[in-house]
């Protein structure tokens, strides 16, 4: 039933996807590699990104689900303003993220000279790094959620009120599982989101070994590094790679378990 | 608004005054339910019906008006008491499992919310007698997915029940399910209101739901109530076009006698074969199956009510000959008015029976008022229900 010419676009969009990373496959350096990826500038990176990234969704879990529930059950108005809302930091360049969580939580910014008196310095920080994957991650999270929120509707809500069950425990034991599957999908999202956040890191966290250099900024460096070989960056970029396969795959296997 | 409808019982269960404007739309109805009653609540679509069940409920609030239950305040100006807090029950046309819950979990979920505030232990115990209630023993594991539509009916009754409304509300219950499964569904919800004493309001078009279910039936039209009453005075004298469209039938309500159905009058009339089915016991504690709906002889005087078409109703001024298995009987013509398919005839009786005929038929047999006439009716023409 589809038309053929549609073929032709369709393996051009596909080969466009997967022919980059096939070349980077054989870019590897095979028999350097175990030695690559067991270097401390490996490892280290590793260890941060998925240690931020972990800290990260679980923020947007417990921001985005009760932010989602809100703009899924406002009056349209509301809902449509509060969407528009979330969604900026969605379309907006990372970079330009990274700059205005620095004007707000920076030297000189609105908050961060209350912080300054307080003591607490953010910019340039772990807690920076988690920051600034929070902001670009959350949105995916909230409007994975709220999507399947007004899909599943308030009947069943309405259902379980009628029958005596209390506001917790209707979100608890009705509302959660029925977007599960979005709740699972937005979740993923957002870290997946997480582990590759660049630019606002690169602007907001900055870019110190062991502090804030996460994956996507130990690539940056290594291909930018003076007299370094790309190896490297291959090598990490490779890592990114399984690592998101790994959650993938594991996504999908606990997805099936749950259906079947 | 008609006051005059709006009987203020002194031991009412549930009151209702409702007032509320939407547009141009505007339901202004007042309602009472005594303790056990089941009341029908009739009316073409858009009339409000569903609206009054969600203001009942506390799934909406009026304008202005009041609900009690119990002599509890739920709804009042300047007070909302919350639907979860109501013990207000409703089942709609959508059984509304929840669908990550199985059959079983289901109905636990009721147990241990609502009233019982069961253990989840005993609530999985309690569920299974449920389950067994509404004939699915077995059924428990099964998740809503693979359940039929009336499968998931019958256990979102057993939830709706087994959460210990004071009051259930039951919008179209069967105006989802097939014909095949309707009249199970009817049944099973009559038995489980009678066995569990539950007080309804059940909305519906459909004439069989107020005849089967109903003790009282009150008619809704354009957001007020013109009509109330029992069942067959609303029937036999319609006030709207709406309730005559729907009272044209003929509708004798009586007991079961040897396998018909006994008119107040003595009249028998005999019902088809596959609707004496709708006359039998069925037992408590089980579903009826096919097998046990049918009537069985020693099942005397329970209340029933018979349902014919007046076009079925055939006219002679002579006694026909070959009678069975017909009903026939003689009466005279009380009144001759125009009607829907042709000329309606109300001829005398308890109830009095109306006969549809071409005009060209009624000056063949020389009809006129005061007219003695033999009318006939088949029986497999006549649709039984268990009351």
């Amino acid at each position: 039933m589809i038309p053929r010419l549609l073929y032709v676009p369709a393996s051009i969009g596909l080969a466009l996807l997967v022919l980059p990373l096939a070349g980077l496959l054989l870019k590897v350096d095979w028999p350097g590699l175990p030695a690559l990826l067991l270097s401390p500038e490996a490892l280290q990176p590793l260890g941060l990104s998925l240690a931020t990234a972990s800290i990260s969704t679980v923020l947007c879990l417990l921001l985005g689900v009760p932010l989602a529930v809100v703009i899924a059950r406002s009056t349209s108005r509301v809902a449509g303003l509060l969407r528009a809302l979330v969604t900026v930091p969605l379309v907006l360049p990372p970079l330009v993220g990274g700059i205005a969580l620095l004007s707000l939580l920076g030297r000189g910014g609105a908050l961060g000279n209350t912080l300054e008196l307080a003591g607490l310095r953010i910019p340039f920080t772990t807690t920076a790094v988690v920051i600034a994957q929070t902001f670009v991650a959350l949105p995916f999270l909230v409007i994975a959620v709220e999507g399947a929120l007004r899909t599943a509707g308030v009947r069943y809500e309405r259902v379980a009120a009628t029958l005596g069950a209390h506001r917790g425990t209707v979100f608890a034991r009705i509302t959660l599982p029925l977007v599960g599957p979005g709740l699972l999908a937005g979740t993923v999202l957002s870290f997946a989101r997480a582990l590759g956040e660049f630019g606002a890191t690169a602007l907001f966290a900055g870019n110190q070994a062991g502090v804030t250099r996460t994956m996507p900024l130990a690539i940056y460096t290594a291909f930018n590094g003076s007299g370094v070989t790309t190896d490297q960056a291959v090598a990490l970029s490779l890592l990114l790679i399984a690592v998101a396969v790994i959650i993938l795959v594991l996504v999908g296997t606990r997805r099936a378990s749950v259906l079947s | 608004m008609t006051p005059a409808l709006w009987k203020s019982a002194a031991n009412a269960l549930l009151e209702a005054n409702l007032q509320l404007t939407r547009g141009s739309f505007t339901l202004d109805v007042q309602l009472s339910l005594e303790p056990g009653e089941v009341l029908a609540l009739l009316g073409p679509n858009g009339s409000g019906k569903s609206t009054v069940l969600d203001l009942i409920a506390g799934l909406a609030a009026p304008d202005r008006g009041t609900v009690t239950i119990d002599g509890a305040v739920l709804t009042a100006p300047g007070r909302f008491v919350a639907p979860e807090r109501r013990a207000i029950g409703l089942l709609g046309q959508e059984p509304l499992l929840f669908p990550h819950l199985s059959a079983r979990n289901n109905i636990a979920f009721a147990l241990r919310v609502g009233e019982a505030q069961l253990t989840s232990a005993q609530a999985r115990t309690q569920a299974d007698h449920w389950l067994d209630r509404v004939g699915l023993a077995g059924f428990g594991e099964s998740k809503p997915g693979a359940l039929s539509g009336g499968q998931q009916q019958r256990v979102a009754l057993a939830r709706a029940l087994a959460a210990g409304p004071r009051v259930l509300l039951l919008d179209e219950p069967m105006a989802a399910l097939d014909a095949e499964t309707a009249p199970f569904m009817r049944q099973l919800i009559r038995e489980q209101l009678a066995e569990t004493g539950t007080s309804a309001i059940i909305v519906t078009h459909d004439i069989v739901d107020a005849v089967v279910l109903a003790d009282r039936v009150a008619v809704l039209h354009d957001g007020a109530l013109i009509d109330e009453g029992t069942t067959a005075a609303v029937l036999a004298a319609p006030r709207n076009p709406f309730v005559a469209a729907l009272a044209g039938v003929n509708l004798v309500v009586g007991s079961v006698q040897n396998g018909a159905v006994a008119a107040p009058d003595g009249r028998i009339f005999h019902v088809r074969p596959a609707d004496a089915a709708a006359l039998a016991p069925t037992s408590s504690g089980t579903t009826a199956s096919a097998s046990a709906l049918v009537l069985a002889g020693s099942d005397q005087n329970v209340p029933a009510a018979a349902v014919f078409r007046p076009a079925s109703v055939v006219v002679q001024t002579e006694q026909p000959r070959r009678a069975s298995p017909r009903n026939v009987w003689s009466a005279r013509v009380t009144g001759i008015e125009p009607g829907s398919g042709g000329v309606r005839l109300r001829t005398s009786g308890d109830p009095e029976v109306i006969a549809e005929l071409t005009p060209a038929a009624v000056a063949d047999l020389g009809l006129q008022l005061g007219s003695t006439v033999w009318l006939s009716v088949k029986a497999t023409e006549v649709s039984a229900y268990r009351r």
